[in-house]
């Protein structure tokens, strides 16, 4: 018959107050460059950027029909050789900053969601955009080796609300500014 | 340059390995999956065909998607019977085996409950008088399964299904299939907590202290099986009852929220069976814990004074020794 066991930590305190971490706290992890991301949603096609800014009324649009902020005028957009479309934007939440991207087919429908980088954080640096900038558009760092730098995570963990909710932006996107 | 690594050292044919890890967002969370063992064109086609196994459970169990099978029993099933396909029916199969074995206690029927205290949209009308009176609602034993074409019936017109302690880990153990059949015997399938290792590797896993997300509790190595956690770090209300913090765990018969524990791990040989066995100890830890044995599962929690329990069993099941 089972029993239960007390468990014993060092440090013995599962639940802290108050007080600052001394382990930084977080989960970080590079899945895909953007080249990478573009090869796994785009085999085979070419990609040409856009070069995409939005105009104030695009931008208005935009926010209107997914109820949601457009961070920024400049859209990282490339048109697909084969027809479609694929974009790349970053999602700032309370303890998390994700990099992804979307592909489009070309009647502007989701072919596609690939999360580029992730970064969870517990700390405030997430909310330093030069902490930040250090992830933009980085190409995937050193090869994975299978035993050191894959590590899981059982426990609480955020939702992708805000991933889904950069989809619902970027089919307004497409409507507003992609179309025809 | 494709993500790589070597093989490890036991391959001895010198073959060289590769390693992916993807995620997508699926299922309200991140779907995480890495794999190795096979060349990359082998391990990109069997991610690929994973990701859509978990795909299509989220099309068929989304609580949230109106349009899903679940949406569909949970508006029509109490006026005539419901065909569901074979996962749908598979997944409530085993929610009726483990409602009969923890005696009603594992429960998917509490989703007004949960609508009341604003832990999920209220697609459907929510009777006030029916969230307090749980046992008049009816509860999981009032679905009845028509084996002969597979239909749901409800029995009950106040029933509202929550696949979520289940689905997810379903959603799991299918992706790992999928990489099987696909040549991949080596990898995880991890769905916003919910993991299961497959092969001969041990998988370091970090299990995250409850009221501090950022922060490592314990880390074991996971070998060819499941774990998953439930706790209620990033949904916790105040229940005016108590004046204690409570997650989105319901006591079936009471309707009350549980409070007891703050979070249970439990590692199992599948991911659904994890998942659900969590929700159990939740709401009853000691009464789930003669269980586990039976389901060749065990558990790790901690309770709500911030202490931490294992059960007798837990080195065992990790392969650890103390």
């Amino acid at each position: 018959m089972l029993t239960w066991k007390t468990q014993l930590f060092a440090p013995a305190a599962v639940v802290v107050s108050g007080a600052a971490l001394a382990v930084p706290a977080g989960y970080a992890a590079t899945y895909l460059s953007v080249e990478q991301a573009q090869r796994t949603l785009f085999p085979g096609a070419a990609l040409t950027p856009l070069g995409i800014t939005l105009n104030a009324e695009q931008r208005r649009a935009i926010e209107g029909a997914s109820d949601t902020r457009v961070r920024s005028a400049e859209q990282k957009i490339w048109r697909a050789s084969g027809g479609g479309w694929f974009i790349v934007d970053e999602v700032l939440g309370k303890h998390e900053f994700i990099t992804y991207a979307v592909a489009l087919s070309a009647t502007g429908a989701v072919k596609g969601v690939e999360i580029l980088d992730y970064r969870e954080s517990y700390g405030y640096e997430i909310r330093r955009p030069e902490w930040r900038q250090q992830f933009v558009g980085k190409t995937a760092g050193a090869p994975l080796k299978l035993d050191q730098d894959i590590k899981n995570i059982s426990g609480a963990t955020l939702s992708c609300r805000h991933v889904a909710e950069g989809v619902r932006r970027t089919l307004a996107l497409y409507a507003a500014v992609l179309k025809g | 340059m494709p993500l790589c690594s070597k093989a490890e050292a036991g391959s001895g044919r010198g073959q060289s390995a590769t390693t992916l890890r993807r995620a997508r967002p699926l299922l309200g969370t991140f779907v995480e999956i890495t794999a190795t063992g096979a060349s990359e064109n082998v391990l990109g086609a069997a991610v690929d065909a994973a990701f859509a196994t978990v795909a299509e459970v989220q099309r068929r169990m989304s609580f949230h998607d109106p349009d899903s099978t679940l949406s569909r029993l949970n508006r029509d099933a109490a006026a005539q019977p419901v065909p569901v396909d074979e996962g749908t029916w598979e997944v409530l199969r085993f929610a009726a085996d483990l409602h009969k074995a923890s005696g009603g206690l594992f429960d998917p029927s509490v989703a007004p409950t949960l609508q009341a205290h604003g832990f999920l949209p209220a697609h459907e009308r929510v009777n006030s008088k029916e969230t307090e009176s749980a046992r008049a609602r009816g509860d999981f034993g009032d679905v009845e399964f028509l084996a002969a074409d597979r239909r749901i019936r409800f029995h009950r017109p106040g029933i509202v299904l929550d696949l979520g302690g289940v689905a997810k880990g379903f959603a799991v153990d299918g992706a790992v299939v999928a990489l099987q059949n696909a040549g991949v015997l080596r990898g995880v399938v991890n769905a916003g907590g919910d993991l299961r290792a497959f092969g001969p590797d041990a998988w370091p896993v970090e299990i995250r202290a409850p009221l501090e997300p950022g922060r490592r509790l314990l880390e074991v190595a996971l070998r060819d099986r499941a774990m998953a956690t439930s706790a209620s770090t990033f949904s916790l209300v105040r229940d005016p009852a108590t004046d204690r913090p409570v997650g989105p765990f319901v006591h079936p018969t009471s309707g009350r929220l549980a409070d007891e524990l703050l979070s249970a791990t439990v590692v199992a040989p599948s991911a659904m069976l994890a998942d659900a066995l969590t929700k159990w100890l939740l709401l009853a830890p000691d009464a789930a814990l003669s269980y586990l044995e039976t389901a060749s599962a065990a558990a790790f929690v901690v309770l709500a004074d911030g202490t931490a329990q294992c059960s007798s069993n837990w080195h065992d099941a990790l392969g650890t020794s103390s």
